[in-house]
């Protein structure tokens, strides 16, 4: 229903209400705080938080708390971590979208990349800053921005190529502030891309424009240079649906495949991204959410075609909870697929594997669950075990084995 | 109303400034007590937020409409997935022009929970608005509005 049926539909139910009032407020505030108060930069305060494991399979993760990013690390599959370093030297304004969230990365010399992002001004344009560490860990180089030239970048996405190139992708207003200097209108952003040696990030490129604004990234491999990244594209200036790219190699991003007609019409912000991954045998497999259209929910799909065509979209999770969040990640022809489901008190966590590339699925398992504010799962392997990573406010970090089919 | 006509008097004239007072907490329950608060009348539920670039270039125009509609039943609820320092929104919504309507903030940190209880459907997509007729009915949409059909609805009430 657009806005204007939706509107004359509301005149004709009230055309024989009389009277004007102004809106009345409840009489009773409410009842306590739902959370809110956690004002220590300790994981246990955390928003969000990153995992990666290192070559060495240590893991890594990187949390934002309390106006800091921080970093540390566990030898133990997250029973016991370091003591955090704070990324930031001083209180920051965190990008608080809700799919934004620091990213770390180890490479096989032991350099750590973290980056993460924040708003620069009083119009919420974002930067994007990125801090190293060549001693383990220790010490982190003063926060850098990823670029020099742009007003806005939000949303990065970093992956390691085989030879320990670091791909980073993100998105990037660049291009809405040249075309106002022009004086014409751009809809959206651009999916700006850079390759880094791991010391300095060069110049970016774009990819894509017209993106949305204001949803993560997800980042597969094809092979060697060739990163799949899918994003929330904006078609013929309105339609919010998904585009994967798949690169020809380094500096060669192919032609935008649209995942699905999704037909979601809709000059808003979803604040909820795709994922994606990318099988041994070159299969894409990804799931996003859709508000509206003819699909309204999470979904998942596949390409065996270099995202030529995808596969007719599979709705993920009971319709009568709130589905949200999807996570892929494949090792060789298995493919685990999470999603976050709501039912208004409880949120748990739902899984499905694949054996066989995403030919056919087990049934959905519950794979974790917890009561208030949760982040975003993730799944992430080291070598061939695979891990759910789960920041909650209840029950803190978990860093859960897949178990099970696994 | 008398005290309204005043102050509005007073507005015009330059006398007095609006306050920029705390906004209201919006946490579990809020919704509920909102709807009852209203019940038997209409009002304009409008869900913004600032990590929202939509959000924040239609906001200059409900401050437009308000001032051309000053008596609109108008609720602005800023419904980023995190909770927003006070005083940055009581900014936005002052340049935007709107710091006179009825104003609440998402107060905790568990906003999936309160779009649950606005819509079960509801995933926090912004911006949203939602009528609230005089009957109890709600006709809401996601992203931009049509202000002159919302010009038609409001005069109809």
């Amino acid at each position: 229903m657009t806005v204007r049926q939706t509107v004359r539909l509301a005149a004709i139910a009230c055309l024989l209400a009389a009277g004007t009032a102004r809106a009345q407020e409840p009489r009773h505030e409410h009842m306590g705080h739902a959370s809110g108060g956690c004002a220590r930069t300790t994981l246990d305060c955390a928003s969000s938080a990153t995992p990666f494991f290192a070559p060495d399979g240590t893991l890594w993760l990187t949390w934002s708390a309390g106006d800091t990013i921080s970093v540390a690390h566990s030898s133990d599959l997250g029973a016991h971590f370091s003591d955090p370093v704070a990324i930031t030297p001083a209180p920051i304004r965190m990008d608080s979208g809700g799919d934004s969230r620091p990213t770390v990365i180890v490479d096989r010399t032991g350099r750590i990349t973290v980056a993460y992002a924040l708003f620069q001004d009083a119009r919420y344009n974002g930067a994007v800053l990125i801090s190293r560490s060549t001693d383990g860990g220790a010490h982190f180089s003063a926060p850098e921005p990823i670029t020099s030239d742009s007003p806005s970048q939000r949303f990065q996405a970093m992956a390691l190529d085989t030879d320990g190139q670091l791909f980073v992708a993100w998105l990037d207003k660049r291009n809405i502030a040249a075309a106002r200097a022009r004086g014409e209108q751009a809809a959206g952003a651009g999916l700006a891309f850079a390759w880094s040696d791991g010391t300095t990030i060069p110049a970016p490129r774009i990819a894509a424009d017209n993106t949305c604004e204001c949803c993560r990234l997800g980042l597969g491999w094809m092979g060697p240079g060739r990163p799949v990244v899918v994003f929330r594209n904006i078609f013929e200036d309105k339609y919010r649906d998904h585009a994967v790219i798949v690169f020809k190699d380094r500096d060669t991003p192919g032609p935008l495949h649209r995942v699905s007609d999704d037909h979601w019409a809709v000059a808003a912000c979803p604040h909820h991204g795709p994922t994606l991954a990318v099988s041994g045998a070159g299969t894409i497999h990804t799931a996003w959410f859709s508000g509206g259209g003819p699909r309204k929910g999470v979904f998942y799909a596949l390409s065996h075609d270099n995202a030529e065509t995808f596969s007719d979209p599979i709705r993920l999770g009971s319709a009568d909870r709130q589905i949200s969040r999807p996570t892929l990640l494949a090792l060789g022809k298995t493919v685990y697929l999470a999603w976050k489901s709501y039912d208004g008190e409880r949120t748990e966590v739902q899984s499905m594997v694949s054996f066989d590339d995403g030919t056919s699925w087990s049934a959905p398992r519950t794979l974790a669950a917890t009561l208030g504010q949760s982040d975003h799962p993730l799944l992430v392997a080291n070598g061939g075990a695979v891990f759910l990573s789960w920041m909650t406010q209840h029950d803190g970090y978990r860093l859960l084995p897949y178990g099970g089919e696994s | 109303m008398r005290r309204r006509a005043f102050l509005a008097g007073a507005l015009a004239a330059g006398l007095v400034r609006p306050a920029r007072a705390a906004l209201r907490g919006f946490g579990r329950g809020t919704w509920q007590a909102l709807l009852e608060a209203n019940k038997g009348r209409s009002a304009i539920v409008h869900f913004w937020g600032v990590t929202c670039g939509p959000c924040m270039t239609e906001l200059p125009v409900w401050g437009q409409f308000l001032r051309a509609h000053p008596d609109a039943p108008l609720i602005l609820i800023a419904a980023d997935p995190s909770p927003q320092p006070n005083d940055a929104l009581v900014a936005v919504l002052d340049r935007a022009g709107l710091t006179r309507a009825a104003s609440w903030r998402f107060d905790g940190g568990f906003a999936e929970r309160l779009y649950f209880e606005v819509d079960p459907e509801w995933q926090g997509e912004l911006p949203r608005t939602t009528l609230l007729t005089t009957k109890g009915d709600q006709y809401s949409w996601l992203g931009e509005t049509d202000f002159a059909h919302l010009a038609g609805w409001l005069a109809a009430q």
